[in-house]
């Protein structure tokens, strides 16, 4: 009996995730609770666990692919039910029955799909694809030229039976359903799951005109489905409509609209001028608009990535950022850390001390520790200290959340601060342990550098980023140039609720701390 | 069983070694099924040995002779002789090459090949009586049987086919010497075939028909190219005539026939060809002893070519109409996927069929009226050949292509061509109708100047009010 596992709703009111990894294929064998994929949501990569144990029978989605909750994921042949129905999928049906009453004398064997009397418009292989399914080739509806009947059409109609037929053991699997947080079903209609999957680049023009000219080269499909309109487009373009670049499908298959047609259209008439000059340039010189065709390469902006760039665009054109720049002299510091590391039980890096240090100046400049909340017109201050740790990863950056610091030993400190990086890296952070800061440290001197501009991480109003930690020349009290270690300290603030003195202050608060560690044992 | 037997098992027997039985037993052993072959007579069935090719052998032999004598339009001038017995033993050597051809592809698909005839024991068994004396018998056990055993000429009261004056189309494919004077009973496609041949020979033909024109089944307007093509070259047609009895004379015979009113009429001739149909051919088989149920004397088989025994299928000619030696190879494929467990089945979508006549015709697929009656709202395109460049070239002028569609959706839904070549012409229009094309496909498909193609092309184009020719 097969299961359609839908996706659900695994985060707190997520509409849609993109299947990063699938951790099964068609023919594994699963058992209940065992990871069919890893989904990622706007902030956090869950787990996919299976609600049922069998065997996958289909994925729905590729790599990449965005599903809406409730879309068709993968259909899983239950086990208790593989004895029961083998795995033939042209199972009896009504027409099948229907066809035996009425010529008696010679029954099909059972669970053939017979031959539709009078015409079918669909070629061979589609006919002998909805025999193999058990498909009645005549209620499907074609989506080819003039309703002609496609394969994809008979792939969506064979999964559009299957919910039926296995409505008995989705009522059962209800009942007893264990974690219906993760995997609740929704009772979507057969007929909006076959648009569940669609990719990003749906989303709009712009985005299927970019990959239009991503693939230029390799959309060369065997068929494409299209609306008499779109091919009419294509000819009267003299367009190929199986060259059209799509990310898009319908019914499994290929996918172009009018838009994509445009959008290549545009594409091909921009690169005609840059590579036609170029045939009859000479060795001298190459022109300078065959730049565009110079190779390129091109990777989806989507998931984490997106979410990256649309959060800063939106803390961007929204705070009005000032950065102070400022170093601290660092060498008592770096003597301090030498000395505890030859006791500690666990290496200390420096950024613990940097939270310390973070934590007791902004004790004293409450004013960094806030939220604007402009709903309200009000400054919210916070009176606790949960400092984000900007993380590069390779998936972007991530900004796992240290709570409490204030109230966090050094050493505890510092295995918590690499604990989360390290699983922000690994990408096993949850959405919850990114979220609730009040103010975040960017230690981007880690991989090197002096002084940059961080942009502030929403809803928060400052932002102190870290640069490298190491000799640099400095002028000492007798007027000495000496090499001195030196950490640069980056600070950007939201202009509109702190003031440019406030940040200095708070930036001299914080090289205090950090020039004489010590004075952090009264906090 | 007898004793003395040898008992075999094999997972398919496959009885007759016709077009029908020879591709069940290739295609089953492509899919590495165990097969078993036994044909009591020759390989390839009557289609090779005593019908399709033979007649086409001797039609494209008179033809040549004929158009060479016929071409002083064309500035050509020429009296050929035609050797008859030349003619027979040339058509003998081809039919001889196809047969062992035929033989060695059922070899070479791995398949065990046994002379004789066979007959169910019971629904597993089956007894193989050995040609030739002294052989003996053998069982063979099987898991799926196919039963493709073909078809004879049907023999009509008081007209026993004796080769001498009543013959059957096999003799007529076989005479030595052509007569003076031939009448045909029956104006069905065989009968105007070999009435086409022998007055191209020389022989005096008279075609007598029971029903009121010639090719029953074919459209009025397509029969008429034919009928009138053939009236040119000297056939006389009796319609509306039965044949009852006959009587010989000193250099022939005299055919008695009777209308509708009982009103007599005799002919003479030297021979007689009775070609009124084919009858399937069950007797051999002991059909009794299985249980297999039949329909008007062919076995009933069901949308994969089985019978009312599960694990046995019948093909070809024994399982009914269309007689045709192409349905019998599609039926025969079926059958042995559909053993081997492939979701395989007799869907086509519209079955071509060919006269080979002067000129031919070639249909596939619905009439404007069938479209009709099937619930369609029919477009009709149609390009006649004196309009086609190459049909003038070839000096052959005569007939159509007409092209039948859906108005609605476009969708192709048959073709009536007559005409030269149109056995060849029709086979684009099956191809489209299979993949479910339309006009505009096929519309939008280039075809070669100057070929007989293009009036395909054309009658597409017609149906579309886009004809650019005519």
């Amino acid at each position: 009996m097969a299961f359609e596992y839908e996706l659900p709703d695994v985060g707190e009111g997520v509409a849609e995730g993109e299947i990063v990894a699938w951790h099964v294929a068609p023919g594994d064998h699963v058992d209940e609770d065992e990871v069919l994929a890893d989904v990622e949501t706007d902030k956090a990569i869950v787990d996919l666990p299976s609600p049922v144990a069998g065997t996958i029978r289909e994925l729905h989605a590729e790599e990449g692919d965005v599903v809406e909750v409730g879309g068709v994921v993968v259909t899983i042949d239950v086990d208790d039910e593989a004895s029961e129905q083998p795995e033939d999928a042209s199972e009896p049906d009504e027409s099948t029955t229907a066809a035996e009453s009425s010529e008696p004398a010679l029954k099909g064997a059972d669970g053939e799909t017979p031959v539709p009397e009078g015409r079918v418009f669909a070629p061979p292989n589609v006919r002998r694809l909805a025999r193999e399914l058990g498909v009645d080739i005549t209620a499907v509806d074609g989506s080819g030229p003039s309703g002609r009947i496609t394969e994809g059409d008979v792939r969506s109609a064979a999964e559009a039976e299957e919910p039926e037929r296995k409505s008995a053991v989705t009522k059962r699997s209800d009942a007893g359903d264990k974690k219906s947080a993760v995997t609740k079903r929704s009772d979507t209609p057969d007929g909006d799951r076959k648009s569940a999957v669609t990719k990003r680049t749906t989303a709009g023009g712009t985005d299927s005109s970019a990959s239009a000219e991503d693939h230029a080269e390799s959309a060369d499909r065997d068929r494409t489905v299209a609306v008499p309109a779109a091919r009419k487009l294509a000819a009267e373009h003299g367009v190929d409509i199986d060259g059209v670049p799509t990310e898009k499908s319908r019914d499994g298959e290929p996918f172009v609209e009018v838009e994509d047609i445009e959008a290549y259209v545009e594409t091909r008439q921009r690169a005609e001028p840059a590579t036609e000059p170029s045939e009859t340039t000479t060795a001298a010189g190459t022109p300078a608009t065959a730049a565009e065709a110079r190779p390129v390469s091109r990777e989806p902006y989507q998931g984490i990535r997106r979410t990256i760039g649309d959060q800063l665009q939106a803390a961007s054109s929204e705070i009005p950022h000032a950065t102070h720049h400022d170093t601290a002299v660092v060498d008592e510091l770096v003597a301090t850390r030498e000395r505890l590391n030859e006791r500690a039980d666990e290496r200390l890096t420096y950024l613990p001390f940097v939270l310390q240090a973070v934590v007791a100046a902004l004790d004293r400049h409450p004013v960094m520790n806030t939220e604007l909340d402009e709903d309200a017109a009000e400054i919210k201050y916070k009176e606790y200290y949960n400092i984000g740790i900007a993380t590069a990863t390779e998936a972007g950056l991530m900004v796992p959340v240290v709570e409490d610091v204030d109230a966090k030993r050094l050493p505890e400190l510092s295995a918590e601060i690499s604990e989360l990086i390290e699983r922000a890296r690994s990408r096993e952070i949850s959405r919850e342990e990114m979220q609730g800061g009040t103010f975040t440290v960017t230690n981007f001197g880690a991989v090197g550098g002096e002084y940059a501009t961080p942009i502030i991480n929403r809803p928060e109003t400052a932002i102190l980023g870290v640069g490298e930690l190491r000799q640099r020349p400095v002028v000492d009290d007798a007027g000495e140039v000496v090499p001195a270690q030196t950490l640069p300290l980056s600070l950007s603030i939201d202009h509109r609720v702190i003031d440019g003195a406030e940040a200095a202050q708070f930036t001299n608060t914080v090289i205090e701390y950090l020039e004489t560690p010590s004075l952090l044992l009264l906090e | 069983m007898v004793v003395g037997d040898v008992t075999t098992g094999t997972d398919v027997l496959v009885i007759g070694g016709g077009p029908g039985g020879y591709v069940a037993t290739i295609r089953a052993g492509q899919l590495d099924l165990d097969v078993t072959l036994v044909e009591m007579d020759a390989y390839g069935g009557a289609c090779l040995n005593r019908g399709c090719i033979p007649s086409k052998a001797l039609i494209s032999a008179t033809d040549l002779a004929h158009t060479a004598g016929a071409a002083e339009e064309m500035g050509v001038y020429a009296d050929p002789a035609v050797d008859m017995q030349g003619m027979i033993s040339w058509k003998d050597k081809l039919v001889r090459r196809l047969t062992n051809g035929v033989e060695s592809l059922c070899e070479r698909a791995g398949a065990n090949l046994i002379e004789g005839r066979a007959e169910f024991d019971d629904t597993h068994r089956a007894r193989i009586v050995k040609s030739g004396d002294g052989q003996g018998s053998e069982s063979v056990e099987f898991e799926h049987a196919v039963v493709a055993t073909g078809s004879k000429p049907i023999e009509i009261p008081n007209f026993e086919f004796d080769g001498d004056r009543i013959l059957s189309s096999e003799h007529a494919l076989a005479l030595e010497t052509v007569p003076m004077s031939l009448l045909v009973v029956g104006g069905g496609y065989i009968g105007m075939e070999l009435a086409t041949v022998y007055q191209k020979l020389g022989c005096d033909v008279t075609v007598i028909e029971q029903l009121q024109d010639a090719l029953p089944g074919y459209e009025a307007d397509v029969t008429e190219v034919v009928r009138e093509r053939a009236e040119e070259l000297g056939v006389d047609f009796r319609f509306g005539r039965t044949a009852k009895n006959w009587e010989g004379t000193g250099d022939g015979l005299i055919l008695r026939t009777e209308n509708e009113d009982d009103e007599r009429e005799e002919f003479t001739g030297e021979k007689c060809l009775v070609a009124v149909g084919r009858r399937p051919v069950t007797e051999t088989l002991n059909l009794d002893a299985v249980d297999i149920e039949t329909e008007d004397g062919f076995i009933a088989t069901d949308d994969r070519a089985r019978t009312s025994l599960e694990h046995v299928f019948a093909v070809g000619d024994v399982a009914g109409e269309p007689m045709l030696a192409h349905t019998a190879f599609k039926e025969g494929e079926v059958a042995a996927e559909v053993i081997a467990g492939e979701p395989a089945a007799l869907d086509s979508q519209a079955v071509p069929a060919a006269v080979f006549t002067d000129p031919e015709i070639g249909t596939v697929g619905m009439t404007a009226d069938e479209a009709s009656e099937a619930g369609y709202d029919p477009v009709v395109g149609q390009m006649p050949l004196r309009a086609s460049g190459r049909a003038l070239t070839l000096n052959e002028p005569e007939g159509f292509v007409r092209v039948v569609a859906d108005s609605e959706t476009g969708f192709i839904l048959g073709a009536q061509i007559v005409g030269p070549d149109a056995s060849e012409l029709v086979a684009e229009l099956a191809v489209a109708i299979e993949l479910g094309a339309t006009l505009e496909d096929v519309g939008a498909t280039i075809h070669i100047h100057p070929t007989l193609g293009e009036a395909v092309h054309e009658a597409i184009k017609g149906a579309r009010q886009e004809s650019i020719h005519y």
